[in-house]
């Protein structure tokens, strides 16, 4: 069967949030696209599908602006976070199913008008949600605090761990030239900041930032004849259990699931599509909107054991050279946050051997959406 | 002097209800906490809606919520009233002979240093005009 490929890649530059304007959110994503054709080395009217990532884009206006002829797919994954690697998984389908030959996914956000954090607040105003608001719950921060808080209980989970998380995302956005936040930080400053949400303090929350990225997919035949070494998509996931449903806006999910990342069934569905074990993959890309939900992703995709991601991290085994280097990027924490997307950037970067914290000779990379309600999602990635 | 924690102002909210919300608010005005239960297999369901998650019917039955527990939380700080900061503590209260349904709710006149998962909690209500939202305190 024919298998999909990544073949190009295009972003704007990274923008601390709002700093993007006067482009549009659309001019960016039109920045990108050209970006990414031009990397694979194909014209921009030879793309004829387009996925987004999330928020339903307006496919009309791109095609408009681009000048794309014609599209024979387009497709929308839905969710708030936890679906971006989906985007991969749809794209692949249209490719392998001769449904599209080029195919563009893109995913971009803006701050300028909204911020993401309080993005409950307007969300929770119905009927079903209106506790949150009435108990204080304003933002995916403050309920996956109540996750990590959990965690910290059931599992005897330190902040020194979440703290470690920080540190390592630091020490590899220093040599990362598009990073937001670059500047190292101490044990000692991570406990001096006043915490925004018990037990997280602003060190653990993601950056705020504008920008887009996009990616071509295509078959792995026509990849090999473009300008890029191919990484293929090897396994690609989205969906979800219901046992972590609506996450964060409803926090009923049964207790072995609720201190968790809510991917074990998404891992379970990448490893068996990829016939390979988590000691398989050589880097992993995570979600890391707040830092100790990367600690539980590492448990979910079975890098260390339930409830001992903790000690994991502290033991040095995320950082260049560990067990498991994660998001030598510098992730959402440290270099830039665009839902997800910058997380795939870096897998394919790394697999072409062309990362700024290049792992040496690395296969396979784990790209994950965030812990957030369902779809979730997740790619492994390779080159041979 | 430990912080004591209090409650978003309810009145600045305001409480939107549908068919399947309003018994809640209903029983809360009479400052009774009651959870929804499938009629015909008496699986608890939250949040509120119209359908049984086990066996789709849309009979519910409204039944007291029982002793509550907290099963997280965490504090946060909102500005209030006259440049002053409240010091709010959004929890996830959990009722155990309630099929383990949990909801969100802010955990009120507790200091700081008292609150602990597993804590057994106290209802109290937060109230504005007709809305009354149940709030807890630990003693
Ligand atoms: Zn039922």
């Amino acid at each position: 069967m024919t298998k999909a490929a990544v073949a190009g890649v295009g972003s704007t530059p990274y923008y601390f949030r709002g700093e993007s304007a006067p482009q549009t959110i659309f001019e960016l994503i039109g920045k990108a696209v050209m970006a990414a054709a031009e990397d694979a080395g194909i014209a921009v009217t030879d793309i004829d599908g387009l996925v987004f990532y999330s928020y339903g884009f307006d496919a009309a206006l791109i095609v408009e602006q681009l000048g794309i002829p014609e599209l024979t797919f387009c497709a929308v994954v839905g969710g708030v976070g936890g679906g971006s690697a989906g985007v991969l998984d749809l794209a692949a389908m249209a490719v392998e199913t001769g449904r599209a030959k080029n195919v563009v996914c893109i995913g971009a956000c803006q701050q300028i008008d909204s911020r993401y954090g309080t993005s409950l607040a307007g969300l929770a105003t119905t009927p079903q949600g209106i506790l949150s608001l009435t108990a204080g719950l304003v933002g995916p921060g403050q309920s996956l605090a109540l996750v990590a808080q959990r965690h910290m209980h059931k599992y005897g989970t330190r902040r020194e761990a979440f703290a470690e998380v920080v540190m390592a995302s630091r020490e590899y956005a220093q040599t990362r030239p598009e990073a937001i936040r670059k500047r190292l930080i101490t044990l000692d400053e991570y406990f001096a900041a006043p915490l925004l949400a018990n037990p997280l303090s602003r060190y653990d929350f993601c950056i705020e930032s504008d920008a887009a990225l996009a990616f071509l997919v295509t078959s792995s035949e026509r990849a090999a004849d473009m300008r890029q070494r191919p990484v293929n998509i090897v396994a690609a996931a989205h969906g979800g259990s219901r046992d972590w449903g609506r996450a964060f806006f409803w926090l009923n999910m049964p207790d072995d699931v609720f201190a968790s990342a809510g991917a074990a069934s998404i891992a379970e569905r990448l490893y068996g599509q990829a016939g390979i074990s988590p000691d398989d993959i050589d880097v992993a890309l995570f979600y890391d909107h707040f830092s100790p939900l990367v600690i539980m992703q590492l448990e979910d995709y079975g890098f260390c054991k339930r409830g001992e991601g903790g000690p994991f991290v502290e033991g040095g085994a995320i950082r260049p050279g560990g067990a498991i280097p994660v998001n030598p990027h510098g992730g959402q924490l440290s270099e830039c946050y665009v839902i997800g997307m910058t997380q795939i950037r870096e897998a394919v970067e790394q697999l072409r051997g062309t990362a700024i914290n290049q792992v040496p000779d690395a296969k396979l990379a784990l790209v994950t959406g965030g812990p957030a309600p369902i779809p979730m999602s997740g790619a492994i990635l390779g080159v041979s | 002097m430990a912080d004591i924690t209090s409650a978003p102002d309810v009145a600045e909210i305001g409480i939107p209800k549908d068919q399947w919300t309003e018994p809640f608010w209903q029983a809360t005005a009479l400052g009774e906490l009651t959870l929804p239960r499938c009629a015909s297999c008496e699986t608890y369901r939250w949040p509120p809606g119209p359908f049984c998650p086990s066996c789709r019917s849309q009979q519910v039955e409204w039944v007291p919520a029982g002793p509550a527990i907290l099963y997280s939380y965490t504090v946060v700080r909102q500005p209030a009233a006259g440049g002053e900061m409240k010091v709010i503590a959004p929890s996830l209260v959990e009722f155990p002979e309630a099929g383990g349904v949990r909801i969100v709710a802010a955990i009120v006149d507790t200091p700081l240093t008292s609150l602990a998962i597993g804590a057994a909690l106290t209802l109290r209500w937060n109230s504005s005009g007709e809305d009354n939202v149940p709030v807890f305190a630990i003693d």
